[in-house]
């Protein structure tokens, strides 16, 4: 059966297949067979499937792309800019409105940038921390993509909005941990050069593992809630297969890439932190298609719900920051140099290249955003693919514009 | 461990390779065939000019090998000139080059499709040049 042709006579969905069969982001549509109705459909920017504010030009043949156009840059806000115009403390709570929805990630992954260029490393007790939050934002992180990606396929899951209201229950409970160790819901301005800024407090310990038990027990429950549904499966399988070799070559990594049979996470293959002590286990799968990515983050979380368990038996006690500690944090100034560190972030690798001159503030920072890789992607997918497909696969990519435009 | 690039004539310190504007290619052709497909960024910082030095940028790019081998090469390119591109190579560094264009100005030679990306088509100048005026207002409505 041609998936996503059903209302077209098949001889001439097969016929619009083979003109957009080889997908080429630089094609020249004035040359595109003068045959074709060309339709130019501006998906977005405000759209609530385009994850943010993202216009993709489409040009159609029918229902059938034959090329798609991302224009970037509705949210770019010049963090790298700011980044040159503060010191290296006053940095933290701007990276945390990259990728808002994984805020904990921003800090930990530009924190690290700054400690490769000082050469010091964080105190057990902070390292922790550190991994313990970083575990508990990608649960938090693919709670809102398993909800949002329901929202994308409409009345595919019960009516459109029922799995985005469970999973979104399930996220606030993660985020009232956060609000409890930080004082904030999203934006946490915990982390600091050296070490963190907030050190747990009494009972939260017991207030994470019952929160990860009910969770635990709900994963089951998203699971059914797609299992069975043939809905569900007609839409995921098979659609925006994702080639291997050419998921390296655009530089995505994460979920996306371990779906097409890479098996490659940062926190094992180039582990930093608490990650050099920690066995990792890598969930992947072969498929490439959108349902192998729903499958990975599924698979993710269980590990991720392990790993949080996991430390939270064995925080030692000690210092929280190896610089001395202070309220009002103070300034720091690395030799000059230049440094890239990374780390696995629920999207994949975020880094951050860091150029230091020797005063308080970096020279050139630049981060490295999972996002924008993985949306680079779409001028490669969505050409033979009809346009309601082209919106499950640009869900299943996950981009947070906020990363991506920067 | 580093790779060993000594019939070009350079040398991996640690993971980092200063390489001439005219190897680059060559270096990076011979990178791709020996199993570095995983590219990781392109970033690029603006240097102005001092009494040594002419305006230049520094150019840098990381190329993976899976899962842990790195390989940085580092490029100095003075304004005058372009900085070759790795788009052909790489699909990644197209919209990372048209980024580092975007912002720090810096122009690549051969590549497929150098417009911004992140600014307005008619936005003046790079924001992440040093000389670049941040009290200058721009309005939304030129």
């Amino acid at each position: 059966m041609a998936v996503g042709h059903g209302h077209l006579p098949e001889p001439v969905a097969a016929l619009i297949r083979a003109r957009a069969a080889v997908p080429n982001p630089h094609l020249d549509v004035e040359s595109y067979d003068p045959e074709g109705d060309l339709l130019v459909l501006n998906l977005g920017p405000q759209h609530p499937s385009t994850h943010g504010v993202l216009r993709v030009k489409l040009y159609l043949d029918g229902e059938v792309c034959i090329k798609a156009v991302p224009y970037l840059g509705y949210l770019h806000r010049g963090v790298e800019k700011l980044c040159e115009k503060l010191t290296y403390v006053q940095i933290t709570p701007i990276v945390d409105k990259n990728d808002y929805v994984a805020a904990f990630s921003n800090e930990l992954a530009i924190n690290m940038g700054f400690e490769t260029l000082l050469g010091v490393e964080p105190p057990p007790r902070a390292q922790h921390i550190r991994a313990l939050g970083a575990e508990m934002q990608r649960v938090a992180s693919h709670l809102l993509w398993i909800g949002t990606f329901g929202l994308d396929m409409g009345g595919a899951l019960g009516g459109g909005a029922t799995l985005f209201m469970h999973t979104f229950r399930e996220r606030e409970s993660i985020l009232d941990c956060f609000e409890v160790l930080t004082g904030s819901r999203f934006h946490y301005n915990t982390l600091q050069v050296g070490g963190c800024r907030h050190d747990i407090p009494a009972g939260w310990e017991t207030l994470v593992r019952q929160t990860f038990a009910t969770i635990s027990a709900r994963i089951e429950e998203y699971e059914s809630f797609v299992r069975t549904n043939a809905i569900f499966l007609a839409r995921t399988r098979g659609v925006g297969v994702v080639d291997a070799e050419l998921a390296l070559s655009l530089g995505v990594s994460g979920p996306v890439l371990r779906a097409s049979g890479v098996d490659y996470d940062l926190r094992r293959d180039r582990p930093y932190g608490l990650y050099r002590e920690l066995k990792v286990n890598v969930a992947t799968a072969s498929a490439g298609d959108c349902q192998a990515r729903f499958e990975v983050r599924l698979a993710e979380m269980r590990e991720s719900i392990r790993l949080v368990n996991l430390l939270l038996d064995g925080v030692p006690e000690g210092p929280i920051n190896v610089l001395k500690a202070v309220k009002l944090p103070g300034t720091v100034k690395p030799k000059p140099g230049i440094g890239y560190a990374a780390i696995e972030s629920p999207r994949g690798e975020l880094g951050t290249w860091v150029v230091a001159d020797g005063s308080d503030k970096p020279y050139r920072c630049k981060i490295r955003g999972p996002s924008l890789h993985a949306l680079s992607l779409l001028p490669y997918l969505a050409p033979g693919q009809n346009l309601s497909d082209i919106i499950v696969t640009l869900g299943s990519l996950d981009p947070i514009m906020g990363e991506v435009d920067r | 461990m580093s790779i060993d690039l000594s019939h070009f004539d350079l040398v991996a310190e640690n993971d980092i390779v200063v390489v001439p504007v005219d190897k680059l290619v060559d270096v990076a052709t011979y990178l791709r065939g020996q199993g570095f497909e995983y590219f990781v960024y392109c970033c690029a910082a603006h240097y102005p000019a001092s009494e040594s030095e002419p305006d230049r940028a520094l150019v840098e790019y990381r190329l993976r090998r899976l899962p842990a081998e790195d390989v940085a090469l580092r490029l100095w390119i003075p304004s005058s000139d372009a900085c070759p591109s790795l788009a052909g190579l790489w699909q990644a560094a197209d919209w990372q080059e048209r980024e580092q264009f975007d912002l720090v100005g810096v122009r690549f030679a051969g590549h497929p499709d150098l417009r911004r990306i992140m600014l307005p088509e008619d936005w003046p100048g790079h924001p992440l040049r040093r000389d670049y005026a941040i009290d200058t207002r721009h309005f939304p409505w030129r």
